[in-house]
């Protein structure tokens, strides 16, 4: 069901030039360059065109992609990776995950409600265990973000899932983007102002009056710095917001308002009811954790909310877990309970991929397997939203990061 | 004032009895639709017919199945398999069928009264008196295609009574129960500690032998008395009748047993030792490391609710099991040569409508599911554990029409079940109405 029409596109598209805009090249290794010919079933590229190639061929050279089609005689100089019949498909991008520090905890700086001076990054341990199962689930790219205990909880890292290396080894982007939690728990419980929801709009409009006063009066204010590349469309904004108010109100300030780069992050409970008029605003959704509404909405079905989204016209939707309220290995199975509930398979494969990567600015990197972008693959031994199949072995930035014939960890 | 009460409740009654009759009169029965009891036949055109018996081919494609009279007619490919006369053809296309599922351990049949915690062995305790045939959680089950459960009592206490095997999606209990009594529920520990002021594994296993000891010389004095004409009955005593079941290998022991040394005393005290047939009905922890002795003692194995074992350092630690990495549990005992091999849910611990998810989950993590072990599992083997495989669990001519339809797979979750039959009879739709699952 996830190849069929894509399967035809292949044949006509297989020898246009990817989006990227670099063509695959099948130039002997240089000398002194790495590179590795993997052999497999079948690629899911996740491109522009869908291309599906059975079998397949990937090159990767000194850690991007050199070429990704079908299967033609390796060029000299490479190493070659038989997978026989796996199928590979480009990493999974996360872009709400809490899992930098290894845990629950230093995520959430309660003293005051925004603190845009804040950064993630600097409690980000890499390779630390849950990292590593996010690894070893197909998860390659992860936002790392504070939590939601504040309106604004300061700014998250963009890294990779390495299951070893350096801060410098795993970062993409730092800052990668804000965090902003519109309702639903930055709720002030310390007796000033922000008990209400008219409290905590008010909190977030006074803060935005303030940067966007610094950019005018170009005042330097190394509090506001980042916050101001948020209002330039600089940096993305990935907010926390749920319910048929929450939701509407972050698309309402931050999207027809201040014209950010937000994505609408959760879009839980009965958020889904809005739906038609989100898409119609042009905010990004990214879904999760919770993907289906049979509670709040009292009408004894189940709902699933990608599909309502995807039904509303949604482009670029993309899947969260929140891990780890979902364990991070668990992403791809927001997509097949998405598709369970309604959603096309297929899309929820690209709403784990390139989707997420887009509406971030990092596409051009990672989120699907194109011609010179980083070589970030995961090697399944079946279709990657089918619980069934299990992740082989995991490359990042074209290094083996997971191998499951050393040790199945997930 | 106590007779005036008296005449006022004959007066209601006389006004009652016409109104009821007549509201009776006023609803005839239906006619039987196909395949039903009584109903004409029904045939059903799949792309796929998982049939699952318990050996030889697994699956007919492009296939017929035929349904009469709530049973299961036939089921044959499309072109070897005539069509009688008079019967209603629905082609489902590129759907798939499947036997209902069976849930060797839940408790949500009706109400949660399910442990009564006075004595630490109740043999003659019933739970099929706490059955709701058409029940919130049942309704949702069905939905997902569990059609049948082994309802039992807790493990508050080692021996928490008899368990009843019914079907979910019937109205009326005697249309529901397949048989009672289902099993006897023994927990073997790891629950049962906690009664009153708390008691250890020894104790414990001493007043269960003594228990066991004493309702099997029961059984054998009846057994002995059957076989002999003229000899003196002896005495009736209702809390151990549940053993004569037991020998004469009418019922099963279920277990709740999951770490080595509790399920070590399983197999070597329920099987061994007294000759009872007797299940894991609780596979989790660190058990599967006995898989070759159950498989010598041919106890069959059903796994879950937690179907993994993970690498942590909390309680479980103390069952001496610390794997590095994540275990499949049911994958572990296939690889000890478990074949006899189910899962379960203990609903409500795990959901009664995610029973297949435990197969996927098993199958994730490692199960070989090359001949359908995952579909079979929830299936043909509970079915034979339970001793009830000539009613139900394979879609095989003379069983029970217990059949779901399913847009694919059922054990990748993207599928759904979109139609239900038990007994011939369709108890789920949703084509005429909301999706339940």
């Amino acid at each position: 069901m996830v190849m069929r029409a894509p399967a035809v596109l292949c044949l006509c598209l297989a020898a246009a030039c990817s989006a990227a805009g670099r063509k695959n090249s099948l130039a002997p290794l240089p000398a002194g360059a790495d590179g590795v010919a993997i052999l497999c079933g079948k690629v899911l590229t996740v491109d522009d065109g869908d291309q599906i190639f059975s079998p397949g061929m990937i090159l990767v050279r000194d850690g991007k992609l050199a070429y990704v089609g079908e299967r033609k005689p390796i060029p000299e100089g490479y190493r070659q990776l038989d997978l026989g019949n796996a199928w590979a498909t480009p990493g999974m991008v996360e872009l709400h995950s809490h899992i930098q520090t290894g845990g629950w905890g230093d995520i959430n700086d309660m003293v005051i409600p925004v603190n845009p001076e804040l950064r993630a990054s600097a409690g980000l341990r890499p390779a630390n265990p849950l990292i590593q199962r996010a690894c070893a689930g197909g998860v390659t790219t992860l936002f790392g973000i504070p939590g939601s205990g504040t309106s604004n909880s300061g700014f998250g890292v963009i890294y990779k899932a390495k299951t070893s290396g350096t801060y410098q080894d795993v970062v993409v982007r730092d800052p990668g983007g804000m965090k902003i939690a519109q309702s639903y728990n930055p709720e002030r419980q310390a007796g000033d102002l922000g008990l209400t929801r008219a409290g905590l709009w008010y909190i977030l409009e006074d803060l935005n009056h303030k940067a966007i006063g610094a950019i005018r009066e170009k005042r330097k204010d190394p509090a506001l710095a980042n916050l101001e590349r948020v209002h330039e469309r600089d940096l993305p904004v990935l907010i926390h917001c749920a319910g048929s108010d929450g939701f509407p109100a972050a698309a309402r300030m931050w999207k027809l308002e201040y014209d950010t780069r937000c994505v609408l992050s959760h879009g839980c409970f009965d958020a889904h009811a809005t739906a038609p008029w989100i898409v119609a605003t042009g905010a990004p959704v990214n879904a999760g954790p919770r993907t289906m509404d049979y509670v709040v909405t009292h009408n004894g079905a189940i709902t699933g909310t990608a599909e309502k989204y995807l039904k509303a016209g949604a482009k670029d939707l993309s899947l969260n877990t929140d891990s780890p309220v979902v364990p991070q290995e668990e992403l791809f199975l927001q997509g097949t309970v998405s598709a369970r509930f309604g959603a096309d398979a297929y899309t929820m494969l690209r709403a784990c991929t390139i989707h997420p990567a887009r509406v971030f600015g990092i596409a051009d990197r990672v989120g699907s397997l194109e011609p010179g972008k980083d070589a970030d693959i995961v090697i399944r031994s079946g279709d990657p939203l089918d619980p069934r199949a299990r992740v082989e072995m995991v490359l990042i930035d074209g290094a083996v990061q997971y191998d499951a014939s050393h040790g199945q960890v997930f | 004032m106590a007779r005036s009460l008296l005449g006022f409740l004959a007066f209601l009654a006389l006004l009652g009895a016409p109104a009821r009759s007549q509201t009776s009169a006023q609803t005839p029965a239906r006619a039987p639709a196909a395949g039903e009891r009584g109903g004409p036949g029904l045939a059903l055109l799949a792309r796929k017919v998982l049939t699952v018996p318990f050996e030889g081919v697994q699956f007919v494609d492009n296939a017929v199945l035929l349904v009469k009279d709530g049973k299961i007619e036939a089921v044959g490919t499309k072109a070897e398999t005539a069509i009688p006369a008079g019967y209603q053809i629905v082609d489902l296309g590129d759907r798939w069928l499947m036997p209902g599922m069976i849930d060797l351990h839940s408790h949500v049949a009706g109400t949660f009264d399910i442990n009564d915690m006075v004595y630490l062995c109740n043999p003659g305790l019933r739970v099929s008196c706490s059955v709701i045939p058409e029940n919130p959680r049942f309704k949702v089950a069905v939905a997902a295609g569990v059609t049948t459960v082994l309802f039992i009592p807790g493990s508050g206490v080692n021996m928490s009574g008899q368990g009843v095997l019914v079907k979910t999606g019937l109205d009326r209990y005697e249309d529901a129960v397949i048989r009672n009594p289902g099993s006897l529920k023994i927990a073997q520990a790891g629950n049962p500690e906690g009664w009153t002021v708390g008691v250890g594994r020894s104790f414990m296993n001493f007043d269960l032998r003594q228990v066991l000891r004493r309702g099997k010389a029961y059984a054998e004095r009846w057994k002995a008395h059957d076989a002999s004409s003229g000899s003196e009955a002896p005495e009736k005593n209702f809390d151990l009748e549940i053993f004569r079941a037991l020998l004469d290998k009418k019922a099963q022991i279920s277990t709740h047993t999951q770490i080595f040394q509790v399920v070590l005393t399983t197999l070597t005290m329920l099987r061994r030792e007294f000759g009872f047939d007797v299940f894991i009905d609780h596979g989790e922890m660190a058990g599967y490391k006995l898989a070759a002795l159950a498989v010598e003692l041919g106890v069959p194995v059903i796994s879950g609710p937690r179907e993994v074992e993970v690498p942590t350092r909390t309680f479980i630690n103390w069952t001496g099991s610390n794997p590095e990495a994540i275990l499949g549990i049911a994958a572990e005992y296939q690889k000890g040569g478990v074949k006899m091999l189910g899962f379960n849910t203990d609903a409500p611990v795990v959901p009664e409508e995610e029973l297949p998810i435990q197969a996927t989950v098993s199958v994730h993590y490692g199960l070989d599911d090359s001949q359908v072990e995952s579909v079979r599992g929830l299936t043909i083997i509970p079915a034979i554990t339970a001793g009830i495989a000539q009613r139900v669990g394979s879609l095989e001519p003379g069983k029970d029409a217990d059949i779901l339809i399913v847009t694919g797979d059922p054990i990748d979750p993207r599928n759904t079940v979109e139609r239900v039959f038990i007994d011939g009879r369709s108890v789920y739709d949703i084509a005429k109405e909301k999706r339940r699952w």
